[in-house]
Parts: structure tokens; sequence; C-alpha cells
């Protein structure tokens, strides 16, 4: 089988990423967070585990997150993270703010 | 507000926060070689891809570590330790920065911790905001006497009507001295001297103060007389060592046994300024009466005004609140003795209640002075703040270079500001820390200079003054560099130096207006302190109209079993006697109040039967002893002095002095007339003497008449003053042995030479020498400003004068070219200083004495000290620029 190309994550958009799929899945682990990506893109978006969690706690420092201890179904200890009200209302400006470049990308690559 | 928090506990909980990141990070690992694991891959393989797509996982901690930290705070301190390694690359500067700025902060805490003792601070007891004292404008009513300040005395049946009320006071308090003076004691087979006040039961309770050791008073003391004390803290610590053992001794006040139930707590020493070394409860005895009276006790006689009062206001109450619910009680109170009611032309008595601040209204005697040794010691601070500006300038300006190259590679102007930022904020703080250190000995010896009884350590307010100096100083050296920095940025710095000149310009034109402006200071300074000294000057020559050279004053209170006067006067005629025979002794005489203490009897006159007509018949008057002018060297102009054989019971007589004469007998015969200060007795006028100064050297000359004390009565604690042959102070030791051969158990009180009570110009020499001392410094900090500020010209300029040289410029041209710029810029500061200075002495009016605050000497000195200090700074630097070598000045580049 042929390994579908991967693509880094672009800039800046790792973020709008991690909140829309804890919004889309609820409570998830860092590694789940990234499997999610990573599957609902077709395999196409990889994220990189070296700049998943700083982003994670740089989230969480600004509250747009809220992490708790649990366990895996195999009983395994892991941090489950979850959007906070202030992550939710970030998530809705950040995906304003990307449709908005994503629409202005798409104007000027048109004519071309 | 709650990544604060995170970032405060991960601070505080690092580890923990790492420990949870690496196990997070581990599980990711493990579920990525499963996944891989089931997909098929070898397990070394998988291993090792899932740690590629980690990366490097010491890293990732350190960016976390970041995260959760302040940089900011990280980089202060590298800036800080990287300022700490350049300031000691140049150690002069450093030193140089620092001292100057430690002088100025130093001096502003000094008069701040003066200040904030004398006049802010509260005392030390719970709340001590709610305490007022209780006084009564303009004095007692009208056909009552007295005895200490007549604002702050009330009679004991006027506080126990007061102490009922209790709505907007929770309690009131009574405290009483037993005497004007120390009172003899003792604990023990010495006699000694010591401060006791009689306080009510609820003092202590009333105003919060608990006790180091044993027990305070509790109102059955006051009920029943008690015969206990409470020691002051520091007079136990001084005269006990601090031991707690001394609780159930004995001690002996005016030979009268008590015992020591206790120690006041720490820091308390009473609500007055003195401190009290002693309390015990109000006494009915007439041995322990109030102010040592012999005359009448307090218990029994209500027209007699002498208790003072303190009180709690309850939490809530307003000042105002207060005084309208006592002054329905105040005034039934203090008229129900004169007839329910005032005199008909009587002023209206007000109960007044005054915030118990600093040492009490006694501090408004030492506002003035205080408030303007403030403004000298700030002036010394905006100087020093001058000098190290220039210094941080001339610095940062030779550093040029090294901004430039800095900015050139790479630094953020907003790095390099905040080093630069962070060298003035250490600068500052050394000095802050100097400058502490110099208040603390500073305060120390001012206290003790001044003989100010109140505590002048610096307490958190005084730290907090100082620690306000030191941001401000470094905030406004750090706009210095500011300018510096943008400077740089332009790249001028990276050219040859030449390129600075423009530079060069505006910075000298900063200095020079800073140079202008201190000399400006210094003037006002150097005539404030100009005026002060010579009104200290005319204080210290004023004709006090006797010979204070060679008298020896000490007070005697005698321990009698069953006081009476004629007991007294046989005590004190054999101490009299006694004294007269020793060497050395010329002559001896008693008196009632001290002269020049302050202390005074005032009343009307009394001349012939009646008030003597005109505007006011007002008199001061004394009782003395005999030979009591000869003794003090006053003339007698007219009649005789008294004598031994003017005694109790033979013809009662009197002396006045010239005032006396020329208001109330001008034209006539003046022996023989009656005077009083009594209706019940009068004297007969047998003598005028010259007019000599009684309170202090400021009275201006008032009536007086003298009693013999034996003809007066109620004899207690007199002073006894001595005309030695030599130096008094020498005698005192053979006065007190012949003192205690009579009367073992007696203290000599407070004994000086009558020089050196200063007739109460203690205060004036005070504020003067300091003034000198700050001026002096101020003048100093000037110069030194001047002369680096030249010198570094020079040195910049050596080039240039070089080059002069080289195309015929004299030497002597040269030192002159440099001397008139120093000059030029005293000469401008002296027109600028010249109309502050004669806006400020303005108000140093109400401190001189015999001379207007416009003194055209004192001005011209000043100005021409200044001028001369100036050139004595320029001259240097000047001769320098004169002897600069034009060979080696061209290749200086």
């Amino acid at each position: 089988m042929q390994p579908t190309a991967r693509e880094e994550i672009p800039q800046g958009t790792l973020d709008l990423l991690i909140l829309k799929t804890l919004d889309r899945l609820g409570e998830l682990h860092g590694f789940q967070i990234a499997n999610a990506i990573q599957a609902c893109s077709q395999d196409v978006l990889q994220v990189e585990e070296g700049s998943l969690y700083p982003a994670l706690q740089r989230m969480l420092l600004k509250d747009w997150l809220s992490a708790e201890w649990g366990k895996t179904p195999e009983n395994r200890r892991a941090r489950y993270y979850q959007l906070t009200r202030e992550g939710r209302k970030q998530l809705a400006r950040e995906l304003t703010r990307y449709g908005r470049v994503s629409e202005a990308i798409g104007r000027v690559l048109e004519p071309a | 507000m709650r990544a604060l928090f995170r970032r405060i506990s991960y601070l505080s909980n690092r580890q923990r926060y790492l420990d949870d990141l690496e196990s997070e990070m581990r599980l990711h690992r493990e579920l990525r070689l499963e996944l891989l694991a089931r997909q098929g891959v070898a397990p070394d393989e998988a291993a090792l891809a899932a740690q590629r797509r980690f990366g490097n996982t010491t890293l990732l901690k350190e960016d976390f570590h970041n995260m959760l930290t302040w940089n900011l705070l990280e980089d202060l301190l590298k800036d800080l330790r990287y300022s700490l390694r350049s300031l000691f690359a140049n150690p002069l500067f450093a030193s140089i920065a620092v001292l100057t700025l430690a002088l100025g902060i130093g001096a502003n805490t000094a008069i701040f911790s003066v200040i904030n003792a004398v006049l802010l601070r509260g005392l030390p007891v719970s709340h001590p905001e709610q305490l007022v004292y209780l006084h009564v404008e303009p004095g007692q009513p009208e056909g009552y006497s007295n005895t200490g300040n007549s604002n702050s005395s009330f009679s004991e049946y006027v506080f126990e009507q007061l102490r009922t009320e209790h709505q907007a006071l929770s309690a009131v308090a009574a405290y009483v001295p037993l005497g004007v003076n120390k009172i003899a004691l003792r604990v023990g087979p010495i006699p000694e001297e010591a401060a006791v006040e009689m306080v009510s039961g609820d003092f202590f309770s009333g105003l919060g103060v608990a006790a180091s050791c044993g027990r305070t008073f509790n109102p059955a003391d006051e009920k029943n007389h008690a015969g206990v004390a409470v020691l002051g803290n520091a007079y136990w610590n001084r005269r006990f060592a601090g031991d707690c053992s001394v609780v159930g001794k004995s001690i002996y006040v005016k030979g009268i046994p008590l015992t020591i139930i206790g120690v006041a707590a720490r820091g308390f020493s009473g609500v007055e300024p003195s401190p009290t070394d002693i309390w015990i409860p109000l006494q009915i005895t007439p041995a322990l009466n109030a102010w040592g009276n012999q005359q009448k006790g307090y218990y029994e006689d209500p027209s007699w005004w002498c208790i003072r009062l303190v009180g709690r206001l309850t939490p809530g109450a307003t000042l105002q609140q207060a005084e309208a619910s006592l002054a329905a009680v105040f005034q039934r109170a203090a008229y129900e003795h004169l007839g329910g009611k005032p005199k008909p032309d009587e002023q209206p008595r007000k109960l007044v209640l005054v915030p118990a601040r600093g040492i009490g209204p006694d501090g408004d005697y030492y506002k003035e002075p205080l408030y303007y040794l403030f403004a000298i010691v700030g002036v010394i601070l905006l100087i020093a703040c001058g000098n190290v500006a220039m210094l941080l300038a001339a610095r940062s300006s030779a550093r040029q270079r090294e901004f430039g190259i800095r900015l050139a590679i790479g630094g953020s102007q907003n790095r390099l500001f905040r080093q630069l930022l962070a060298e003035s904020l250490l600068l500052s703080g050394a000095g802050a820390a100097v400058g502490w250190m110099f208040a603390l000995a500073c305060s120390k010896v001012l206290a003790g200079w001044a003989g100010m009884e109140a505590n002048l350590t610096p307490d958190r307010t005084v730290a907090l003054f100082t620690a306000t100096i030191m941001v401000l100083i470094a905030i406004l050296f750090g706009l210095a560099p500011l300018l510096t920095v943008r400077r740089a940025a332009f790249g001028l710095a990276l050219k040859n130096s030449s390129a600075n000149a423009f530079q060069e310009k505006s910075r000298s034109r900063t200095a020079r207006f800073i140079l202008v402006a201190q000399v400006a200071l210094g003037l006002v300074l150097a005539v404030s302190a100009g005026l002060l000294t010579r009104s200290l000057q005319n204080l210290e020559r004023a004709n006090l109209g006797l010979k204070t050279d060679g008298l020896l004053v000490f007070g005697l209170s005698p321990q009698l079993d069953a006081p009476s006067d004629a007991k007294a006067i046989a005590f004190y005629s054999g101490v009299l006697n006694q004294l007269r025979s020793l060497p050395g002794v010329l002559s001896a005489t008693l008196m009632d109040n001290r002269i020049g203490s302050g202390w005074s009897n005032n009343t009307d006159a009394l001349l012939d039967g009646k008030q003597p007509e005109g505007k006011s018949a007002a008199m001061r008057w004394n009782s003395v002893g005999p030979d009591f002018f000869s003794t003090l060297g006053v003339a007698v102009l007219e009649g005789r002095d008294f004598r031994d054989s003017d005694a109790a019971n033979s013809p009662k007589v009197a002396i006045v002095n010239e005032t006396f004469v020329k208001r109330f007998l001008k034209g006539h015969e003046v022996l023989g007339h009656l005077v009083s200060y009594t209706s019940k007795t009068a004297f007969t006028i047998v003598g005028v003497v010259a007019d000599s100064k009684y309170t202090g050297v400021r009275e201006d000359p008032i009536p007086m008449a003298y009693f013999p004390f034996v003809q007066v009565g109620f004899v207690g604690e007199m002073q006894i003053e001595l005309r030695t042959a030599g130096d008094p102070y020498a005698l005192l030791p053979e006065v007190r042995r012949a003192i205690a051969r009579s009367a073992p158990d007696l203290a000599l009180l407070q004994p000086m030479s009558q020089r050196a009570h200063d007739f109460s110009i203690t205060q004036d020499l005070l504020v003067s020498r300091l003034s000198q001392f700050f001026s002096a410094l101020a003048i100093l900090l000037v110069a030194s400003g001047l002369y680096g500020t030249l010198a570094y010209s020079v040195s910049r300029r050596t080039s240039e004068f070089g080059v002069r040289m080289a195309i015929g410029c004299e030497r002597p041209q040269l030192l002159w070219m440099v001397l008139r710029e120093g000059l030029l810029l005293s000469a401008l500061g002296i027109a600028v200083g010249l109309p502050a200075a004669f806006a400020f002495s303005r108000y140093l009016d109400s401190q001189l004495y015999g001379l207007r605050p416009h003194d055209p000497v004192t001005f011209g000195v000043a100005v021409v000290g200044v001028l001369l200090v100036c050139l004595g700074a320029g001259f240097m630097p000047a001769l320098r620029a004169a002897s600069i070598d034009p060979i080696r000045a061209l290749r200086y580049e």
C-alpha cells in the first residue's frame, strides 16, 4: 500500500485544530488528540508530538483548556483535556479568522 | 488570573509539573509503540520511530519551563549581574556615584525619621489613631489655678465627670507627674532620680498597653491608692537589665515604700514626649501629691487644674462627635464650683480633642525647624542627583561605541535600555542601602545632640519613604539611558568620535543646566545657614543680665516625714550654709523656678493693694533665697539684695526689676511701695535690680518681682544655684558628698552649669549647626560636580587644546578659557539663586533673633563664599588644560 503523503501542520493552525478536535470529541488525552487530527485529515496532517505538548501547556495557561488526570480503558494514567468556556470563545474567534484568511488566499490564487 | 496562579504554583512545585509532563509524554510514546507494533513494524525500529517523532525531549521540557516562568524576571537578573560587572569594572565611578546618592538619601532618611517620630508616628499601642489628648481652650476657667500647660490641665473633679461619659470615648485615663522634674527615689542603697507619673486605674487597659512582666494597674489599685508601681520598659532595661525578677521588689519614691508589680510592654514609655520611668496609681498622701505641690491636694481642691487626660475614641466616632458629646458634661463639671456658669465677660471654655500623634501637641514647637531641615535635605538630594546624573551621562556618552556595537550585532534597543535601567536601579539601591546606614548613625547622634526625648529609630514608615526615594531616583536615571539608546540607534556611535560633536554638545548643555541649578540651590542653602548662624551668635551674645560663667545649678527635693514649711526652710538653710563653707564655692542661693528652664510664675501685679493702671498689669515672679542677685551677678541698682536676716517672721520684703519700675512706678520713689502676687500679703519693695532673662533668651523685658522663699512659704523642690571659682562641673562630686552627709537619700536633680542650660536655645543651636553642616555638604557636592564636569570636558577636548596651542595659543589663555567657563556657570547660578534665597529666607523670619531675613552681610558673605568655592573647583581642571603637551595631545585621538 502506498502511504499517503504526510504534511506538516501549517504554522499557527495547530491551536485551531486542537480546539476544534476537543470541541467535536469532548475529553481526550494527548495521544488521542494527535490521532484524531491525523484520522480526520485522512492521514494528511500529522501532529508532531514535540509541538503538541507545548501547545497544550500554553493553552492551559491561557485558560482555554482544563486538564484532569484519569485512566485510559487499558487502565493507564493519562491527562485528559477539555474545552473551557474561554476555549470555546477562542475557537469561534479562530474560526472566523481562519475563514477570512483562507477566503482571501483563495481570492489571490484564483485568477492564476 | 488563573495563569498567574499556575505560574506561581509552578514555581513552587516545579518538580511535580515536570514529572506530570514526563509521564504524559511517556504514555504517548508507549501508545505510539503499540500502534506501530500492531501495524507490524519491528520493535527496535518502532522505538526509534516513536522517539524520532518526539524529537529532543529535554529541549521540550526546557520550552515548557520557559513558558511557565517569567522571562522578564530572569532577564532582569541577568541584567543586574551584567550591570554589577560593568560597575565593578569602573570602581571609581561606582563608588563616587553610590556615596553621593548615599549622602543625599541618608540625610533625607535621617531628617524624615525625626519628623516621623516627632510629628507623625502614633503611640506604640493598639489602634493608636483612636487616641486623643483632651485639651481645654483657652485654659482653665477664670478664678482657677493651674500647674503644667494650662491647655492640657484638668481638675480631678472634672476628670471624674468626664470618665463616666462612654458614648464617644471608650476610655478616659488620667496621668500627672509627681513633680516638674525627675523625682528622687531609691531601689537599694543608692539614691537616684526618675520620671514618675501617677495614673488612673484604667490607664494601661484604656491605652491597650500590656505588661512585659507581672501586671499593670486595675481600677482597684486606683480606688485603694495602692502602694504599687509599674516600670517603664526602657527604664527597666536600663536600670534592671531587663530582668523580670524585679517584680515584687520594693522601691522608695520620695522615701515612701512601694512594691513593683510589673513592667510596661516593649516600646511604651508613656504618652508624653519625655519618657516616663515609673507609674504609680493616683495617690492621696500629701507626700505624693501631683507636681510635688505642698499647698493643696489635687483630690480636695477642684480649683486646682493639674491633671492631664488621654482618651480613646470608640471605633467610628469622629473628633467632632466626641467633642459634642462631651461638651455638656464638661461645662457642668468645670463651673460646678464657680456658681454653675462662667463670668459674664469670660471667654467661653471649650473641651477640644487633639489626635495623639508624634510627640503630641509639643510637636508644634519643632514643626517649623523640622520642615526647614526637610527642605534643606531635599535640596541636597536634588544636588546629589544632579551630580550622579552628570556622571551617568558622561559615562554613557563614553560608552556610545559599546552601545553602537551591541545594536549593530543585533542587540535589541529594548534590551539595551533595560540593561541601563538595571544599572541605575543598582546604583540607587546601593545608595539607599548605604544611606540607610548613614541615617541610622545620624539619627542616634541627632537624638543625643538635641536632647530630644523621642525614639528616633527608623520604622516601617521611614523604610517606605526611603524605598520611594530610591525608586524615584532609579526611574529618573532610567530616563537618561533611554535618550542615550535612542541616540546610539542613529548609528553615529560607530563612526569616528568627531562625528559625536553634535551629541557632545547637547550632553554638555544638559550638564550646564544642571550645574547652574546646583549653584543656585547651593547659594540658597548657604544664605539660610548664614542667617541661622548669625542669629545663633546674637542669641549667644544676648545680654542675659546675669553672669552665667561659673554657675552650678541643681534641684533638691527634701524628703520629710511630715512636710511643713518650717522644716523645709530649716532644711534649705542648713544646705545653703553647708554649701557656702565648701572650698571653691563663692556664694550660694536658691530659687523656686529654675531660670532658663522656661517655667515661670505669672500673675497680675498688685501695687499698694490694687492692680496698677495701664494696658497690662502682667508680672512674672519667683521666690528666691538670700544673696540671690550677688550670686547670679545681677546688678542691684537701688536698695539691697535679699539677706539671711529676711526670715519668715521678719517684715515682708520684695525686690523688683527696672522694667517693673518703668511700667508701674515711673517718676516715683520706688523703695517703700508695697507689691504682691496675692491679696493676702503685701511685701515692701527694698531694692531695684537690672533686668535679667528669666524663662529664656528670647524673652522680652517684662516686669518682675522677687520674694524671699521663706516669706512666700509652700516650700517644695527648690533649685540651688552656686557661684564657683573655677569649672562648675569639677565641684559637682564635692557637692554630692556634702549633700549626702546631711540627707543620704537625696539625689541632685538635673545638675548642670547654668551655661550648659544655655537659656533654652538648644533648639536654635541644633538647627543652626545642622544647617551649617548640610549647606557645607551641599556646597561640597556642587563643587565636586563642577570639578567633575570641567575635568571631563577638558579631557574630551584634549586634542582641541593641542591644536589651539599648536597655532599659538598661550597657556594663561587656556587657563582662563576653562576657568571662565566655570565662573560663568557659577555667576549664572548665583544670579538665579539670589532671588530664590531672597524668597526662601522669608520663611526663616520667625526663627531669627536680632537680624532681618534679608540681612545684606549674610547675603554678601554667602555669594562671595560660593564664588570662591566654584573658582577653586574650576582651578584644577583649568591648570590641567594649561599644562597639556601639544604633541601628545594631537596624537590623543
